[in-house]
């Protein structure tokens, strides 16, 4: 069961482990904002190619990566743009400006510009699949803790991340034996021939003991923190975090350059001096491009317009 | 009993015990969102996970709920490895602050008070929180960061709403009616006037 999760508990060998939590929490926090800034895929790439060489120089195990990298491409990827293609095959000619139709059939038609949008939005979300990736590799909760209380959330929040991240093989230990238990007992939560409201009358059988195991734990927790003075001063220390080596400080200043790099293209690119539609496409003039109003390409707004 | 102002029922009283229940709500969240799910057809399903808001809300308030789900579902996309969707995260804690607003009007479940009246404010607030949160939230959100396109995000969001509305009324409420007697039976106590 613990194969499914990528979270990691134990400090790992390797260069990017070693560093602070801090380091580490910063670097993703950057990277998400530098992934979440841009629907360039001039940039788009390489911070792609830096997320996938982070993971790799980790030597994780690859296979929990893989199954959840295809479930997500399956459920996300495919599902997601055929509804897409249903839904609004015009979503080329709203994100990226044009249209140059390559097959049609009544209302339904794919163009070059819808083809690159879906590659463009691929690529993002790819991105920041694998930073994601590379963070819960790297991190373990205490450093995540500490790294987020360094960076300034208070850290009674960071508690919070930190305690959670730790309950949940607990948690779910306990959830995945109440479930088999109550299945053996003859509850039917799966079947294909049980009623959907059967289903949920089952659910809250199952949930009830499931939230008050979960929530009993509470009282011993809290007590055991109380006990050893937690939330008496207002600034607390981390055994989790070290001193910070040469390693961290060159990370450190990449991070910072990466930052910087990000405001200044959100600065220039997106406010001074911004490309006219919201994607970059290579074969396209900036004069051919046609503005769209966000509202109007909504399907129900035709409904309002007669 | 001491009554509580307006702030505090909002808020929460932050002390130990809260921030150990609002965790331990995060990582149930977290394992509901990755095993609870109620398979309904092949490739849909209800999450149980916004059961969770409901439990933290009854018990200390909207704004810890809040923190619940939405430490709860950044560390479900962690932990389930989808990727990060900081949109809906946002829209779940968005929509928890109206499931677990409870206590504002007045169903103290810890009292062991829950009933009718309460249910049907209940039924609203599910109702109106995940029409702003899926409606509008997560859709600038999608919008802006992740450059999704907003008819599918909308019928994303439409299908999202609907099914956690029917688990926070048909599971939270007998749920949340569970809980306050299992309280109730815990005290004696009478209020004196």
């Amino acid at each position: 069961m613990n194969n499914r999760f990528v979270i990691n508990y134990t400090p790992g060998p390797t260069f990017l482990h070693k560093l602070t939590g801090f380091t580490k929490v910063a670097l993703f926090l950057v990277m998400t904002a530098a992934i979440i800034s841009t629907f360039d895929i001039r940039i788009l790439i390489p911070l792609l190619l830096i997320n996938v060489a982070e993971v790799i120089s980790m030597k994780p195990n690859y296979k929990p990566i893989i199954i959840m990298f295809l479930i997500t491409f399956v459920t996300v990827t495919l599902i997601g743009n055929v509804m897409l293609f249903v839904v609004s095959p015009a979503a080329g000619l709203n994100n990226v400006g044009a249209e140059h139709i390559l097959w049609q059939s009544g209302r339904f038609y794919l163009s070059k510009e819808f083809l690159w949008y879906i590659f463009v939005v691929f690529i993002k979300r790819t991105a920041s699949f694998a930073s994601v990736m590379a963070f819960a590799l790297a991190t373990t909760p205490s450093e995540f803790a500490s790294g987020l209380n360094k960076c300034g959330f208070p850290y009674k929040v960071c508690t919070i991340v930190s305690l959670a991240y730790r309950t949940i093989p607990d948690i779910a230990n306990d959830f995945i034996n109440i479930r088999n238990s109550m299945m053996m007992r003859g509850l039917e939560l799966t079947g294909k021939k049980v009623s959907l409201w059967k289903k949920l009358k089952n659910t809250v059988i199952l949930l009830v003991p499931m939230i008050f195991t979960a929530f009993g734990k509470v009282g011993n927790i809290a007590n055991a923190m109380d006990l050893r003075g937690y939330g008496k001063n207002k600034k607390r220390t981390w055994y989790a975090e070290h001193e910070a080596s040469k390693g961290d400080r060159i990370v450190r200043i990449l991070t910072l350059v990466l930052l910087l790099l990000t405001i200044y293209y959100v600065v220039m690119y997106r406010f001074i001096n911004p490309w006219p539609a919201k994607f970059w496409c290579p074969w396209l003039q900036p004069e051919e491009i046609q503005h769209i109003n966000i509202f109007d390409t909504l399907f129900f707004m035709k409904w309002f317009k007669k | 009993m001491e009554q509580k102002s307006f702030g505090e029922k909002l808020l929460g009283v932050w002390n130990t015990r809260t921030i150990v229940t609002v965790a331990i709500g995060a990582a149930l969240f977290g394992v509901l969102m990755n095993y609870g799910s109620i398979p309904i057809f092949t490739n849909t399903s209800l999450t149980t996970a916004m059961i969770v808001p409901v439990v933290v809300g009854a018990m200390f308030g909207p704004v810890p709920a809040a923190v619940a789900a939405g430490v709860g579902n950044t560390i479900a996309d962690l932990i389930g490895g989808w990727g990060m969707y900081p949109a809906w995260s946002v829209a779940n804690a968005v929509a928890s602050l109206f499931i677990g607003a409870l206590p504002l009007y007045g169903a103290y479940i810890t009292e062991g008070k829950f009933d009718v009246k309460h249910m049907i404010i209940y039924v609203v607030c599910v109702i109106i929180g995940n029409a702003i949160a899926f409606g509008v939230v997560a859709q600038v959100l999608t919008v802006v960061l992740e450059g999704g396109d907003m008819n599918v995000s909308l019928l994303q969001g439409v299908y999202a709403s609907v099914g956690n509305i029917l688990v926070e009324c048909v599971i939270g409420i007998p749920v949340i009616k569970l809980l306050a007697n299992r309280y109730a039976s815990r005290t004696n106590l009478t209020e004196e006037n």
